[in-house]
């Protein structure tokens, strides 16, 4: 068994073809998903039913569940549906590329939405209080003192998130998609060398994070500079 | 639901190898996570570089990757080794079943070190002081004061990290091991209905997820209840 | 000027309130009248009720039973009625409260531009004046975290001056001080009591009581136990139990 460098070489700018696709399905995903996580939050922390209990059941179903199913079931499951497939969302959800950003978005959202209400649980009442006793209204009190604390405390875990939406991403190679997953699984078919592709490729996604990490990292240390001496 | 007739047994005892792949993947999983915590909270500098290194390294790398490098990577290992005795074998694996639940253990793993770490640097040291004033020896203060601190600390974080076992369990069924994903895939071929069976894998997933949910929930307030009513 | 009796209703009411927590009554049948213009100061042990008295008073907490009318406004679930009371009653806290992602500046301009709609630049000129009042206009630019306790407390009383209200409610001001910051924020508020202003302080800083108070109220288990003047509070109590508090906290 021996560890061929040359191998090493030549697949990597064919894997580096794919990260194009794996940033396009992290940055989409991230970004509609936090969109959407903002809303469900909203839901969730409002006091009517109708709107709490959806919201409850859709982090539940979506936090509780492998997102290997729920891709497969967006990409393999929903065609079985006459409707679906007469739909507006059909030349979507006909390609893996969409199905693959709409598993990763919807399943992302709910992972953000339960952060930030994390985030939100962490705001002192203390504040709100002092908020309420200068008479702000609780709109007032949510968009000035609320979220502006509750996005700083939030900061760390959804670097996190981040960074497990990336890893996320690999799994679209499972409906076909060439992302460096999928390019790397096609090389390795090809010239059986797992240990090599996979290696190399374990590297770039490393580096991925790290640059992920760093750069909320630095955010943080920017949202917080008034908790600095 | 006439369209699960015949399927209940795949889905039955894809669900029971989720079950075993789970429970073993848990013990290697704790034992990865105590290893590497303690080598954190080591003086050896080699041993802190390790195990930070294995932090690092399966924190950033997706857990797809990580399973198909073992798994393709050991048989390859494994085939060049065998062929060395007998030239004639082509092909030699660790199953799937063991392959898999070594990777999610070995990832979930990496997460859980960091969660020991944090909750064995959490216990008050004015605790460990106290016992050590009383006279109450190292090894005692250590089983009778810091684990069951460290425990209370630990099981929220500890409860995630079960949650993402069994997740990752789905993972294994790519590298063919025979559970519930696997069964709704082999279902959904044969009888043009995906999203049933899909749907059914989904709904077993979350059935396991809840219970550990539920069970996390009450051993937190078993370890927390000391804590009532105070703030 | 003690006590100066006017025709006028009182700015502040209670009447016949309590509150639960729970199964737990934090207040029993309070009734109470703060004139404009009196210096209130409320002492008992803790868990008597005291800071949930004057919680009530801008519905921090909600009462259960009975009437409370401030500045003539009755305060129940009317949404409107508690806005006009907030913005009528200022209130500092124990633990100051400054919002931490704010500035100081940002502190004190926040509710008068939120709720005052005051235009920026008057806010801002109107912030500055306030924290000349309280002694630290060179810290405008600082984050809370960055000040020490007695700062933070000074601008956190700033911060309620803005809204220009007509009462003041202390809760705990100085508890959370070390001992060498409690005078330079009870001196602010000796400032404030001077000018005139409504002021309800639950404190156990009996020398501010003695000096500044037009009346001292002792408080236990819910229930006010006796309201006097400062001179006869201490010595002359009436009753029992502010005996022994007073012999508790005298002390030491």
């Amino acid at each position: 068994m021996s560890f061929e460098f040359s191998l090493i070489i030549d697949s990597i700018p064919k894997m580096l073809a794919g990260i194009g696709i794996t940033l396009e399905l992290l940055l989409l995903s991230m970004v509609i998903g936090t969109i959407l996580a903002i809303f469900i939050l909203l839901m969730r922390i409002s006091n009517r039913w109708y709107l709490c209990w959806p919201a409850m059941s859709f982090i539940y179903i979506f936090r509780g569940t492998p997102i290997l199913i729920q891709i497969f079931i967006i990409y393999y499951g929903f065609p079985q549906f006459e409707f679906i497939r007469e739909s507006i969302f059909w030349p979507m959800l006909r390609e893996p590329y969409g199905c693959a950003v709409l598993a990763l978005t919807i399943n992302n959202a709910a992972y953000v939405s339960e952060i930030f209400r994390g985030g939100v649980n962490g705001v002192d009442r203390g504040y709100l209080e002092a908020g309420a006793a200068l008479g702000l209204s609780i709109r007032q009190r949510f968009i000035y003192i609320t979220a502006p604390i509750a996005i700083r405390l939030s900061i760390p875990a959804y670097s996190n998130d981040v960074i497990g939406l990336m890893k996320a991403t690999a799994l679209a190679s499972t409906i076909t998609l060439l992302d460096m997953m999928g390019i790397a699984r096609t090389i390795v078919a090809e010239y059986y060398a797992p240990y090599e592709i996979f290696i190399s490729l374990a590297i770039i996604y490393l580096i991925m994070t790290w640059i992920i990490q760093n750069a909320f990292g630095l955010l943080e240390k920017r949202m917080s500079r008034h908790i600095r001496q | 639901m006439d369209v699960l007739t015949g399927w209940w047994d795949d889905f039955f005892w894809g669900s029971i190898v989720i079950l075993q792949v789970f429970l073993v993947a848990l013990v290697m999983m704790v034992l990865f996570g105590l290893i590497g915590a303690a080598a954190k909270l080591s003086n050896s500098r080699i041993a802190q570089k390790l195990a930070s290194a294995y932090t690092v390294i399966f924190r950033g790398t997706p857990e797809l990757l990580v399973l198909l490098l073992i798994y393709y990577g050991s048989a390859i290992f494994l085939t060049n080794l065998f062929q060395l005795f007998d030239p004639s074998i082509k092909f030699v694996d660790i199953p799937p079943f063991w392959a898999g639940s070594f990777s999610i253990a070995l990832i979930v793993g990496s997460y859980a070190a960091e969660t020991f770490r944090g909750a064995f640097l959490g216990v008050d040291p004015g605790q460990i002081e106290a016992a050590r004033a009383l006279g109450i020896s190292n090894f005692n203060t250590f089983i009778y004061v810091r684990i069951p601190e460290m425990w209370r600390l630990a099981l929220p974080a500890f409860g995630n990290h079960m949650l993402s076992l069994i997740k990752d369990t789905a993972l294994i069924s790519i590298i063919g091991l025979n559970e519930t994903m696997y069964a709704a895939e082999q279902a959904a071929g044969t009888t043009s209905k995906p999203f049933t069976m899909f749907i059914v894998a989904g709904c077993i997933y979350l059935g396991f997820s809840t219970v550990i949910t539920l069970s996390v929930m009450l051993l937190e307030k078993r370890a927390n209840k000391h804590l009532v009513g105070s703030r | 000027m003690i006590n100066s009796v006017t025709s006028s209703e009182p700015i502040i009411r209670l009447k016949d309130v309590d509150k639960f927590f729970g199964g737990f009554q934090a207040l029993k049948k309070i009734n109470l009248n703060v004139e404009k213009g009196e210096r209130i100061v409320v002492c008992g042990p803790s868990g008597s009720g005291k800071s949930t008295m004057i919680r009530c008073i801008n519905r921090l907490e909600q009462h259960n039973a009975g009437h409370i009318i401030v500045n003539g406004h009755e305060l129940t679930d009317q949404v409107k009625d508690i806005d006009a009371v907030r913005r009528e009653v200022g209130m500092v806290f124990q633990s100051f409260n400054l919002f931490p992602h704010l500035s100081i500046i940002d502190n004190l301009m926040l509710a008068p531009k939120l709720v005052r709609k005051t235009p920026k630049p008057k806010a801002r000129e109107q912030a500055m004046s306030m924290l000349e009042r309280v002694r630290i206009p060179e810290q405008a630019d600082k984050y809370p975290s960055q000040l020490s306790g007695g700062q933070q407390q000074r601008v956190a009383i700033a911060r309620s001056l803005c809204m220009n209200p007509e009462i003041m409610l202390f809760d705990e001001p100085t508890s959370a001080l070390d001992p060498e910051m409690i005078n330079e924020v009870l001196e602010v508020m000796t400032d404030l009591a001077k000018e005139g202003m409504t002021m309800i302080c639950v404190t156990h800083e009996m020398g501010f009581a003695r000096s500044v108070a037009d009346a001292v109220i002792f408080m236990d288990e819910g229930e006010i136990v006796e309201r006097n003047t400062p001179e006869e509070f201490f010595n002359n109590p009436k009753s029992d139990r502010t005996k022994l508090f007073l012999s508790q906290i005298l002390a030491h």
